[in-house]
């Protein structure tokens, strides 16, 4: 408990507003720009975690997205949210964080209990343990408790996220001082920039430096100018506690800004979104996404109090919080040096490790004024402590090779921060199929300064291996000045001074794991991955059990798997896969970087698409007719249809046999604007239609409606409908609810690929008529209450005629077709008369006791019929002789029609094939299940040879008896074949014995719709 | 028999009666322009007797240049396709419309087809109205110049958009109109949402409308 808050000057801390927030149901106090970290951090708290396979603890070891420890669960109830590193949790006024590892608690966790589990741990455990696959179940739920990680919240969300589209000529992702130079040249230019950065305000590394100079400016200083002048531009727009997640094709970068997490829950405003994610369309975009600095590999290196050397000196210059009183630093490079000059003169005892031999003469200079006690050709062997650390044992290293000499002192320290070098953050470079390459000087993974400028791709600063300050900036103003030419502006950032009086740096030596002279394994255990708990030894271990591709190791050992992502501890991993391997760090390579660059909610992905505008809803203009008569509606693809219209006191069953018995015996209406509708007009629509259907249209006469098979390449069934002859050149297609778009499309392609000759054009009219369907024997009396131009007389008005006129005073077409068989008439008129030409035929039809009925109904009606739904009966696989439709089909039409050819294979055209028929339960009161295997014998042990199945299943009213469709090999010649008729159909447990028959079940003379 | 009454796509969400004068109260106003016609214009734009035909029957010159429409005298022809427009104008101007095109186009490979019911326009005002449409939609809409109209998405749904005076038109088909509106009207919701009083809505709310649209 060591660590402790200090007031220095450019801190980026209010100590004026104090804020409470609790961890673990302990309550702390912190300060307005606080991280959770910070404030933990600053109030001594050291151990929040325990790792995942062995229980040891943990604690902060970064002040960014590439925490491996710090998970917390922020908030609770429905406003929690699992796995937020607490290094990106800004701090508000009564935040409450838990920890989400420790099991049963934190301080004693089950799986550190004696060192038992560690032992039987090692790397592909899982793989290795858990082959049984009917045991894994109950495992599963105790290691997903003991592993640790956050909890989803079980209530609904109570917050909101959108999306925004954005379209930018430029695009900067990073606002360091690389980032920040080059949205300012590119908003100085006039072009429309938008700047990124995912903390709560730009400055990248400044913030943790502000005693750097840029010009005559001081850090601070540079900034807040800089800033300003981008705040001043109108064209030019930062983003703050925006993440760049991830880079797809043609420069569309996905970011979620965090509009309302740093606000207390009361002071979130209630109807602004807590997350959005941008979209963003950039003519060019700046990658400055900086670098990451990963820690050097020794024992023991997982001791809460053992960090970056970055984070020690991020808290300490820009939160205000010394990590510790004594402080051992260790490095192989030049980055730490001014972070331990900042930590020595803030008033703690400094020891500064550096692993080579020759250093950079200023900065020794610089340290050893500041008080540091500088050794050189040292390194960590292994650190010391429990639950916080309490010192570390230095090994003396050969000059030129990695080995250990012998040991050195052991330095007494509360505090430890790591610097192996830096890691280019290359993630969203690589996002779209790019890999990064390895610059042996920098020992960095990088990406090229030229970037992919033909994508308008461009990268400056960190992320191209330039890790100082004036070098970056100088690139930077390269670069934009490359990219602004592009744009024939010139760029006016040259005279921006970029002298930063910062000592060149000098070689890093080549070094991830720190030798202990022992064997790796036999030492104490060096973690490259804290969060995935995978060890040095571990990677060995790999290796030695021959996995040789670095995409194996990394999913054997677990290495990079995380919520991190490896961002630490990936380039260690790789390296010293390599050594284990023998190969340079080139021919390992990296693994593949994908998005997400770090996690983003669901909600934000969402967006607005969830609830009432999840999904399109579709309705039909006679909706509200149908909700006021109380009708239960079901989905029919993005349409919401009437499904039933039950009656005080009825179940669907109910309501659906009333409603069946009044469209056979009386009248009763059906809402069928839903149909798709094309209106086809061309002196060749009739060609058209000869060769879209399998039956023939050449003599179809105005005035007339002809029912088509519409078949696709392979002779299949893909949709069905009535299709009326308006005009020699002009006529109207129906197509089922479901087919409207995919007929219409099916129709263009062909007409525009195949048949440009034809001339023909079509448009989609589904929305613009409304359908009313009367149907039963009393639907002539109905219509002629409200229609006068018509003669509705049957031999003036035939089955198969429509006719032009009035009905209710609105221009109509009607049509006398019928989907059930009875006598009917589906009245079309202009959607915006549909509802009262409902209205109008309900009041018409109450005499008669008109019924409204619903898609159960109509299904019902149709199956008595035995007349196919399209998708129901038919699965793709159906041809117009297997559904015994031969009639549908003319085989001599000069030109040849789609699928024609294909019916003659020798398959389709074969023996055996699934054929539709109706079946009859022995037991009249029996539904079968729709999807009830066809089988032989009632005998149901398998294997049982299956024959076909139910497509439709009803109990049929008018005959008071169930019905059923179904398609069954042979099926047509079976039904009529005494002795082969009579099957089984198999559901739940069950064996029905069905009796195949006809599927024509009401009227097979088919004279009702004649009359 | 009751006298026969329209009702437009949103006619569910009672708009008119929400309707107030535009003012700095809220982000964005909108509403939908009930009771319009529209009609569906098919031909080949490098057909020049079809591009006569239809120009003198529109008494104004058809958009053929990609992505352009032209309003005069109530009616609006919006490009849709090298091979498509839709023209909008009132119910009175529909049917006479209808007339003449079917008239001037007997000999022409064409198509007319009254499309009235099928579509509803939505009207977006307001000084955040741009940022609404950049929620609900990837298309640019800051770039979108006078004088041109755009087929884009708006949510899962699609829409054909141009600048009218300070604002927006949104043509949308008629059974997507209350997903499209829901969708708006929550993208809309934190800048603050009012139902924009327009004239062209009074006007069709108030006066009777006659039925005289064509058939065939």
């Amino acid at each position: 408990m060591t660590s402790f808050r200090i007031r220095r000057p450019g801190v980026r801390i209010n100590f004026d507003k104090q804020l409470s927030f609790s961890f673990d149901d302990q309550l702390y106090a912190g300060f307005e720009g606080d991280t959770l970290a910070s404030a933990l951090l600053a109030n001594g708290v050291r151990m929040l975690a325990r790792s995942f396979k062995y229980g040891r603890p943990r604690g902060i070891v970064s002040a960014g997205p590439e925490e491996p420890n710090a998970l917390m669960q922020v908030e609770a109830g429905a406003h929690t949210i699992p796995n937020l590193k607490a290094t990106q949790v800004e701090l508000y006024d009564g935040l409450i964080a838990r920890r989400t590892s420790g099991y049963p608690t934190l301080e004693f966790d089950l799986k550190s209990f004696g060192g038992l589990f560690a032992r039987f741990m090692p790397a592909g455990f899982y793989y290795k343990t858990f082959q049984n696959r009917k045991l894994w179940p109950k495992f599963e739920h105790i290691i997903r408790q003991a592993a640790g990680y956050g909890r989803a919240p079980a209530e609904a969300d109570p917050e909101t996220y959108d999306h925004s589209h954005r379209h930018v000529q430029v695009l900067v992702v990073g606002g360091g001082a690389s980032g920040l130079l080059a949205a300012l040249a590119a908003g100085r230019a006039g072009l429309k920039t938008v700047l990124l950065d995912e903390q709560n305000e730009p400055g990248g590394w400044l913030l943790s430096s502000p005693q750097s100079m840029i010009g005559a400016s001081q850090a601070n200083d540079w900034l807040q100018t800089t800033i300003a002048e981008m705040q001043s531009l109108p064209n030019v727009e930062v983003l703050t506690r925006t993440s760049a997640f991830a880079l797809h094709d043609m420069n569309l970068i996905l970011a979620v800004e965090q509009l309302q997490d740093h606000l207390a829950l009361a002071e979130r405003v209630s109807n602004r979104p807590r997350q959005r994610l941008h979209r963003i369309r950039a003519d060019n975009v700046v990658l400055a996404t900086g670098a990451i600095e990963r820690p050097l590999v020794f024992g023991n290196n997982d001791i809460p109090g053992i960090m970056t050397a970055s984070a020690l000196t991020t808290y300490l210059n820009r939160y205000g919080v010394a990590a510790g009183k004594r402080v051992l630093l260790q490095t192989n490079n030049d980055h730490v040096y001014q972070g331990a000059c900042d930590l020595a003169r803030a008033g703690c005892e400094v020891v500064l490790a550096d692993v080579r031999t020759r250093i950079n003469p200023t900065w020794e200079k610089r340290v050893r004024a500041a008080g540091v006690d500088l050794r050189t050709g040292h390194g960590i062997a292994y650190a010391k402590g429990g639950r916080a650390l309490s010192g570390a044992q230095l090994v003396k290293l050969d000059a030129e090779r990695n080995v250990a000499l012998g040991m050195g002192p052991f330095i007494d320290c509360d505090a430890l921060g790591s610097s192996g070098g830096l890691s280019p953050t290359v993630h969203l470079y690589c996002h779209d199929g790019g890999r990064p390459h390895w610059n042996e000087a920098k020992l960095a993974f990088v990406v090229p300064a030229t970037g992919r400028a033909k994508s308008g791709i461009y990268c400056v600063g960190a992320v191209t291996g330039e890790f100082g300050l004036q070098e970056p900036l100088e690139q930077t103003q390269q670069t934009m000045r490359d990219l602004l030419s592009s744009f024939g502006k010139t760029a006016t950032i040259d005279a921006v001074d970029v002298q930063t009086g910062e000592p060149p740096a000098i070689l890093a030596r080549r070094v991830f794991r720190i030798p202990d002279g022992k064997r790796e394994g036999r030492g104490k255990k060096a973690f490259v991955d804290f969060q995935n708990d995978v060890s040095a030894a571990d990677i060995h271990l790999a290796v030695r059990e021959n996995y040789r591709s670095i995409e194996h190791i990394k999913r054997y050992t677990a290495l990079g798997l995380g919520t991190d992502q490896g961002k630490l501890s990936n380039v260690n991993g790789f390296a010293i896969a390599a050594d284990a391997l023998g190969k340079s760090i080139p021919e390992v390579g990296t693994t593949t970087y994908r998005p997400a660059y770090s996690p983003v909610t669901f909600g934000t992905l969402a967006g607005a698409h969830a609830d009432d505008t999840f999904e399109p809803r579709r309705y039909s203009p006679m909706h509200e007719a149908h909700v006021a008569r109380g009708a239960e509606f079901e989905p029919v693809g993005q349409w919401l249809r009437p499904w039933y219209f039950p009656q005080a006191g009825e179940d669907m069953h109910a309501a659906v046999r009333r409603e069946c018995l009044a469209a056979r015996r009386g009248v009763a209406i059906m809402d069928a604007s839903t149909l798709g509708k094309i209106d086809l007009r061309g002196k060749d629509v009739r060609e058209l239609l000869e060769r879209v259907y399998a039956n023939a249209w050449k003599k179809l006469a105005p005035g007339k409606c002809r029912y088509g098979l519409m078949l696709d390449e392979n002779g299949m069934v893909m949709d069905d409908g009535v299709t009326a002859c308006i005009a020699d050149d002009h006529f109207v297609m129906t197509t089922t609810t479901g087919g409207a778009a995919r007929v219409l499309t099916w129709l263009e392609k062909w007409h525009q690929t195949e048949w440009p000759e034809l001339d023909v054009y079509m448009t989609s009219v589904t929305d613009h008529w409304a359908t009313a369907a009367i149907v039963g024997p009393k639907s002539r009396d109905v219509l002629a209450k409200l229609c006068t131009d018509i003669d509705l007389s049957p031999s003036a008005f035939k089955f198969m005629d429509w006719r032009e006129g009035a009905v209710a005073g609105v221009p109509a077409r009607v049509f006398r077709i019928s989907f059930s068989g009875e006598l009917a008439f589906e009245i079309n008129v202009d959607a915006n008369y549909g509802h009262h030409v409902w209205e109008a035929l309900m009041d018409a039809g109450r005499e008669f006791g008109i019924t409204p009925y619903g898609t159960e109904t109509m299904h019902v009606l149709r199956a008595e019929k035995g007349f196919i739904i399209v998708g129901q009966d038919t699965d793709g696989s159906m041809t117009p002789f297997d559904l015994d439709m031969a009639w549908a089909v003319s085989m001599k039409k000069p030109f040849s029609f789609i699928g024609k050819r294909s019916l003659a294979r020798s398959d389709t055209a074969g023996p055996n094939r699934k054929q539709l028929v109706g079946l009859l339960t022995d037991d009249p009161d029996t539904v079968l299940p729709e999807g009830a295997q066809i089988i032989e014998s009632s005998d149901a042990a398998p294997p049982v040879p299956m024959l076909g199945h139910v497509t439709s299943s009803y109990y049929s009213a008018e005959l008071g008896r169930s019905i059923a469709l179904a398609v069954v090999r042979d099926g047509i010649k079976r039904r009529s074949t005494e002795g082969r008729n009579s099957l089984y159909a198999y559901a739940r447990g069950k064996a029905h014995k069905v009796k195949l028959v006809s599927p024509v079940f009401v009227d097979a003379q088919g004279e009702r719709q004649n009359v | 028999m009751s006298e026969p009454v329209m009702r437009s796509p949103l006619c569910a969400h009672h708009l008119e009666g929400q309707a107030r004068p535009i003012d700095g109260s809220c982000g964005v106003w909108a509403n939908e322009l009930p009771h319009q016609g529209y009609i569906s214009l098919r031909g080949n734009s490098n057909d020049q007797a079809f591009v006569n035909a239809a120009s003198a029957a529109l008494g104004l010159s058809l958009p053929v240049e990609p992505c352009t429409f032209i309003a005069s005298h109530g009616v609006t022809v919006l490009w849709l396709s090298p091979d498509e427009w839709m023209i909008i104008a009132s119910r009175d101007q529909t049917s006479p419309l209808l007339a003449s095109l079917r008239n001037a186009l007997q000999e022409v490979r064409s198509q007319v087809v009254d499309n009235s019911g099928g579509y509803t326009q939505l009207v977006l005002k307001g000084a955040h109205a741009l940022d609404v449409l950049q929620h609900v939609s990837v298309y640019d809409f800051a770039s979108l110049q006078p004088g041109r109209v755009v087929g884009t998405t708006v949510g899962k749904s699609s829409a054909y958009a141009f600048r009218k005076g300070d604002g927006f038109r949104l043509i949308v088909r008629r059974s997507f109109a209350d997903y499209i509106w829901r969708f708006l009207a929550r993208a809309a919701a934190p800048y603050g949402l009012g139902i924009a009083e327009t004239r062209e809505a009074s006007e069709t709310a108030s006066g009777a409308l006659s039925i005289n649209l064509a058939l065939g």
